[in-house]
């Protein structure tokens, strides 16, 4: 509590003499109210058990959900693998003749790589995280 | 008071990282005398409704919980929360606090004789009974800035982030409640000579 506040709620403030002179009379009133009641402990009296009871219903997520989205996340994956076995092997061919065509060095190969499985890594760990 | 050996971050901490109830049941525990007294200031002595507004208070913070960012302390956090579901819940009701109740003290006839009260226990109760009655004059702003402000010991900047208004507006608001006891309590001023 700061010095003023303190010498308010004591209804005295410091005049320039050093003398303590009294601010006025409600500031006086209030602050020994305040005073008066600021040692009041109000007994708990099941008041926290009430409000823990309030308390909305923590969310059950079952055991089984995790595995079972997981699982779930896999077969897509391996259907869309095998319904989409032209697509995967063009994608493979152009990427092929774009490195064949042009003359990348080792490092930036490894960068794309680095960078490639960084991402498929996130999306794996982000997927996993939200179910 | 020796401090807590854990502290109200720690618990927090627990109930965000593994939804821990306990640790929660511990946080409501510490702080539940303050937040309730406060909203005995607030509903102007119903204890009831109060703690009504307190349980509520203590489910905001736990749903909300995230959303605390340690900017401030975690009571006052919760005295923000108590202070909205009070301001909430006066909007509800509608509660005229500026008219009839004003004519009501004026005119109640019931008002304790300050000045035939002799004995200092008397003297206080008396003084503690008008206070609470001149309290329920004011806006609900200018209440609950005089709680934040007097009885929860906040500076004016900590009021301002408990009320969500400028530190300015906090002022005025003290200032016209401070105005507006003065004249409901205008017995209690030793200037007039008659409390």
């Amino acid at each position: 509590m700061s010095d003023e506040r303190d010498a308010i709620r004591s209804g005295r403030v410091a005049a320039g003499d050093g003398t303590a002179v009294t601010t006025d009379w409600l500031d006086t009133v209030l602050a020994d109210d305040a005073r008066e009641h600021a040692g009041d402990y109000l007994a708990d009296d099941g008041f926290t058990a009430r409000v823990m009871a309030a308390l909305p219903a923590p969310a059950e997520i079952p055991a089984w959900r995790r595995p079972a989205v997981a699982v779930l996340w896999g077969v897509a994956i391996v259907g869309l693998a095998f319904a989409l076995p032209g697509a995967a092997v063009d994608v493979a061919r152009e990427a092929f003749r774009l490195f064949s065509a042009k003359p990348f060095s080792l490092s930036e190969v490894a960068a794309v790589l680095a960078l490639a499985g960084l991402g498929t890594w996130s999306s794996a760990y982000y997927a996993w995280k939200r179910v | 008071m020796s401090a807590p050996a854990v502290t109200d971050a720690q618990l927090i901490a627990r109930c965000l990282v593994g939804d821990d109830r306990h640790a929660f049941a511990e946080l409501v525990r510490r702080h539940q005398s303050a937040v309730r007294g406060c909203l005995r200031r607030l509903t102007a002595g119903d204890a009831a409704l109060a703690d009504d507004l307190s349980q509520e208070t203590f489910v905001l913070a736990w749903r909300n919980l995230k959303s605390f960012r340690q900017e401030a302390r975690f009571s006052t956090w919760l005295y923000r929360i108590a202070t909205n579901c009070w301001l909430m819940h006066a909007r509800k009701r509608k509660e005229e606090l500026l008219g009839d109740r004003a004519d009501a003290i004026a005119d109640d006839d019931d008002m304790p004789h300050l000045t035939e009260t002799t004995l200092d226990h008397a003297h206080a109760a008396s003084l503690k009974v008008d206070l609470e009655r001149a309290m329920r004059v004011l806006s609900a702003p200018e209440r609950a800035a005089i709680v934040q402000c007097y009885h929860n010991d906040l500076s004016h900047e900590e009021a301002a982030y408990v009320l969500g208004i400028p530190v300015g507006t906090v002022k005025t608001h003290v200032l016209r409640a401070k105005q507006r006891l003065k004249q409901a309590m205008a017995a209690w001023n030793p200037r007039e000579g008659t409390a």
